[in-house]
């Protein structure tokens, strides 16, 4: 029989709070030591106990990272949704089952490697029986894959990091799985691993802790924040890294953490930290969005430095609390009531989320406005392959704050909103320095400061703010262009979809069709957006909603000539993006549009 | 040319920082004349000018709302933040964490902390963020003009309407019942003890509540109005005369009367003298404080004082774990965590 190495799908379903989550990050990150290009999905419920979970690992050495179309192998834990995922495999898919579950294996079709995964595990310890059950079919993934048992204890001493007990527990468990496999089954199916050498070194990260720590090499001094998934992670990575590297040698820290009454008071908080002169920031998902819009505006109008990171979740209201869009894009951008435009930092990797975690700092202080960065529930709570952060190579940039006399004397006339330099930015004096004592207000004011309803200034200062933020286009992260000059169709895409493009590409390849890449990475877009649309016949903005949110701002901004070029694919199941399905539904729209 | 003739020397009062008295006023009110909280601005400015304390150090903090638009009319040389409604106490929350170092003054009425802000109130009071709060209490919404607010008496009624049936929240009840640090209630024509408890509070480290009534002369000052002038006159249960010992030669010398008094020494090592009228009233005794509340709410009457005080709290500061200087004046350079700690970090993740 012919094998098949490096590529296959790997899907588990256990039930969540059973301890799988820490066995499937143990085959995953064996896999990785490997050299393996692989990547796991963490398929879990709004729950604590009980319900489903799956697990996904995707092997692929052409380093795809999206779940793939089918599963190649099953491991079936749990009998909730036993019947479900055995009827939905292919023909000829690997089914590791345990065969203590009381539930019948009922296709012929498959190869079927039963496992009395319960009672090996019972063997060990009937105690904690639940939790050693996962690994033991992490050892019979092993035995039949060839994974290495020195990756394997490789990856069980970094998860358990120095609990010998729990380590050698945990080796025990997976020679039982390994010595099971070899003694009663005989392996019938193709899929092997093969170890790989990686030109660099690289490590798995998840993008909330790599958001966390660019927060910190942004020297954030004030997080508030309220628990929300799938964003909790980046404050608590904050917190946790806060003894590490942001105190002194007294344990004294420079950062505060307010654990807030609710997202309200979070936003404020944040607000009232930039109003001061300090850095501030939240952490939250779409709902907690919604309710900061009031705050957001505040912010904008007032022009105060505030940093929020949105860690976007299936909405709308409480939506799919645990799965994965993009579908808070237009909240933000244009986020609370009046006429607004913020700007958002979009990551698509994990190197992003620690970049554009410090670079939000500086352009929030330089424009004086809330920056959002918008990551997703998969880029954040998935673990990603990473080579490294990269210190940042500029100075913090404070913005223009006057914080001598000497300087503030130098100003010819000088008001807290007045456009000094052209560029729609005004200087700011912070609170306690004696200059230009000012109340910064929510209401209509003029280039002092002070209450005003005059039209002349209301425009104004309107005209201004939109200058200000328009001033930013250019300076923001670029878009990241993967372009070859034959190619009719431009795909415009954002954020996580960046780890699904290349097999989308590929697969539109294989049927003839090539096409050039454009990741849009912050709000307002560059304007090397419409260059790129203009270079094209046709561009489908890629996204993952149901109305093509950017797709719609983008219309608003482009030339008129430009605006029937630009053709929406959105799509959203909750899923992590599958190449196949936004692939079909690029070629439909394609066709489509020809017609 | 003759000489223009000259004005006659004026002698201008100066405080211990050799301050005028000018330097602590703001811009002319557009509230409607008569306002209560017009008085408490003219109080508010003539304690941070007696207490000394620089301009430029104060923090004026309000919602939105009549009593919320007072910070552009006292302290012109004070930043401020008039934010949005009822939530000024998270604004102040984040700016005291990065700058523990200013005054911050917060104001705010009875829409704005009853109803809206209430649960922000709450949680600041929790965490004893450093900051006097002072809520000008008239039990009507003005602005939107003259709707009941969440304090409004029972059987009150205001000049528009019938009397309000719905059980009305005793703000410094639920700053007791909280453990506040500080909390008072007063009058805004009770000129003298308002001023005491604004000067105690400035010295006080932690939350401090005073709850000034503040009639709203448009809309909620007729006979049948339990918040109206005449009725919080003849119906203020007053606990103590209080007088305000700075921690320094005062400006003029304090009477002390003859029979019993207490002393609560601040954390500024000033001193609020509080003089028995009647019944001594125990201000650390929370307890005795709530009895005082209700005994007066059963006779629909107001008690003013130093109703509870507790020197003991930690304020949230304490409680951050921080630096000792303030974090806005942390340099960057100890901001941002060095390159080779991210060197350690990515080599760590790698091994």
């Amino acid at each position: 029989m012919a094998t098949i190495a490096n590529d296959f799908t790997i899907n588990i379903a256990t039930a969540n709070g059973t301890g799988s989550q820490s066995a499937n990050l143990i085959l995953l990150q064996s896999l990785f030591e490997m050299g393996i290009p692989v990547s796991g999905k963490n398929m879990f419920p709004s729950n604590i106990s009980g319900l489903p979970t799956w697990y996904i690992v995707r092997l692929s050495d052409l380093g795809y990272q999206a779940p793939g179309d089918r599963t190649h192998i099953q491991v079936l834990v749990n009998p909730a949704t036993w019947d479900e995922d055995l009827e939905s495999l292919e023909t000829g898919s690997v089914v590791i089952w345990n065969s203590d579950a009381k539930k019948e294996m009922n296709r012929e079709d498959i190869i079927s490697y039963p496992v009395p995964m319960s009672s090996l595990a019972r063997k060990i310890n009937p105690k904690i029986a639940k939790l050693v059950t996962n690994i033991v079919y992490v050892g019979i993934l092993a035995e039949m894959l060839g994974i290495d048992q020195a990756a394997l204890e490789s990856a069980l001493s970094k998860q358990f990091k120095g609990k010998e007990k729990a380590i050698g527990l945990n080796i025990t468990a997976l020679g039982l799985g390994r010595d099971y496999f070899k003694d009663n089954l005989s392996k019938e199916d193709p899929y092997v691993v093969e170890g790989r050498e990686l030109d660099t070194a690289k490590f798995f990260i998840d993008g909330n802790e790599a958001t966390a720590l660019g927060c910190h090499f942004g020297g954030v001094q004030m997080l508030a924040w309220y628990p929300i998934t799938p964003s909790s992670g980046i404050a608590e990575a904050i917190i946790e890294y806060i003894p590490q590297i942001r105190t002194n040698d007294e344990g004294e820290a420079t950062c505060a953490v307010i654990q807030a009454e609710d997202e309200l008071a979070a936003a404020g908080m944040v607000i009232g930290a930039g109003w001061a002169g300090g850095r501030g920031m939240t952490a939250t998902s779409g709902p907690g969005i919604s309710l900061m819009q009031e705050f957001i505006g505040l912010a904008y109008f007032a022009e105060v430095p505030s940093v929020f990171w949105d860690v976007n979740r299936v909405g709308p209201s409480t939506g799919l609390p645990t799965r994965t869009q993009q579908s808070d894009i237009t909240m933000l951008y244009e986020g609370s009531h009046g006429d607004t435009q913020h700007i958002v930092l979009i990551p698509g990797t994990v190197e992003e989320c620690f970049e554009f975690g410090w670079r939000a700092m500086d352009y929030s202080e330089r424009f004086q406005t809330p920056v959002f960065g918008l990551s997703d529930l998969d880029l954040g709570m998935n673990r990603w392959a990473c080579e490294g952060f990269t210190y940042p190579e500029q100075d913090m940039d404070r913005g223009k704050v006057v914080r001598d006399r000497d300087v503030f004397e130098a100003f010819e006339d000088f008001g807290r909103y007045l456009d000094v330099d052209g560029d729609g930015i005004p200087y700011r004096t912070l609170p306690g320095s004696g200059m230009d004592p000012v109340l910064y207000r929510g209401t209509g004011h003029n280039t002092k400061g002070v209450y005003s309803e005059k039209p002349q200034d209301y425009v104004a200062l309107m005209s201004r703010l939109k200058n200000k933020i328009n001033g930013a286009r250019e300076l923001l992260p670029a878009p990241l262009l993967r372009e070859e000059i034959e190619c009719e169709v431009g795909v415009i895409y954002i954020g996580s979809m960046e780890n699904t493009i290349q097999e989308i590409d590929d697969i539109l390849e294989a049927t003839g069709l090539k096409v050039s890449q454009c990741r849009v990475r912050a709000l307002p877009f560059s304007n090397q957006v419409a260059e790129f649309i203009r270079r094209h016949e046709t561009t489908i903005v890629l996204e993952i909603n149901r109305d093509g949110q950017l797709w719609g701002i983008l219309r608003k901004e482009l030339p008129n000539d430009l605006v029937t070029k630009v053709h929406s694919v959105a799509y959203s199941d909750g899923q992590p993006p599958r190449a196949r399905i936004y692939s079909d539904l690029i070629m439909a729209k394609l066709e489509e549009v020809e017609q | 040319m003759s000489e223009a003739p000259k004005r006659p020397a004026k002698v201008i009062k100066l405080n211990v920082i050799n301050e005028p008295k000018d330097s602590y006023t703001g811009g002319p009110s557009s509230l409607c004349p008569g306002c209560g909280h017009d008085q408490i601005s003219n109080v508010i400015i003539a304690a941070a000018w007696e207490n000394g304390i620089e301009p430029h150090r104060i923090a004026k903090m309000s919602g939105i709302g009549c009593s919320s638009k007072t910070p552009a009319y006292y302290l012109g040389q004070s930043h401020g933040f008039n934010t949005v409604h009822g939530r000024m106490p998270s604004v102040t929350t984040g700016a005291y964490a990065v700058n523990k170092d200013l005054l911050y003054l917060g104001v705010s009425g009875d829409g704005d902390s009853a109803s809206i802000g209430i649960g922000q109130l709450i949680h600041a009071i929790r965490r004893n963020v450093d900051m006097v709060y002072i809520l000008e209490n008239n039990g009507v919404y003005g602005l939107t003009k003259g709707q009941y607010s969440a304090t409004a008496d029972i059987g009150s009624k205001k000049k528009k309407g019938t009397p309000n049936e719905t059980q009305p929240i005793d703000l410094c009840a639920l700053a007791i019942n909280l453990g506040c640090s500080f909390v008072a209630r007063s009058f805004s024509g009770s000129k003298k003890q308002l001023k005491s408890l604004v000067k105690a509070a400035m010295s006080h480290k932690g939350f401090a509540l005073i709850d000034v009534i503040s009639p709203c002369v448009t809309f909620n000052n007729n006979d049948e109005s339990l918040k109206s002038y005449g009725y919080v006159k003849d119906n203020n249960v007053t606990l103590h005369v209080a007088d305000y010992i700075p921690n320094r030669a005062p400006m003029e010398e304090i009477e002390v009367p003859e029979g019993h008094y207490r002393d609560i020494t601040l954390h500024d090592g000033s001193v609020i003298r509080l003089e028995t009228i009647s019944e001594e009233h125990d201000p650390t005794n929370a307890v005795a404080a709530l009895s005082a509340l209700h005994a007066a709410d059963a006779e629909s009457k107001h008690v003013t004082g130093l109703l509870y005080f507790d020197g003991t709290k930690p304020s949230l500061i304490e409680d951050l774990g921080l630096v000792e200087s303030a974090l806005i004046d942390v340099p960057e350079s100890e901001l941002r965590p060095s390159r080779e700690i991210l060197d350690k970090l990515n080599a760590a993740f790698l091994s």
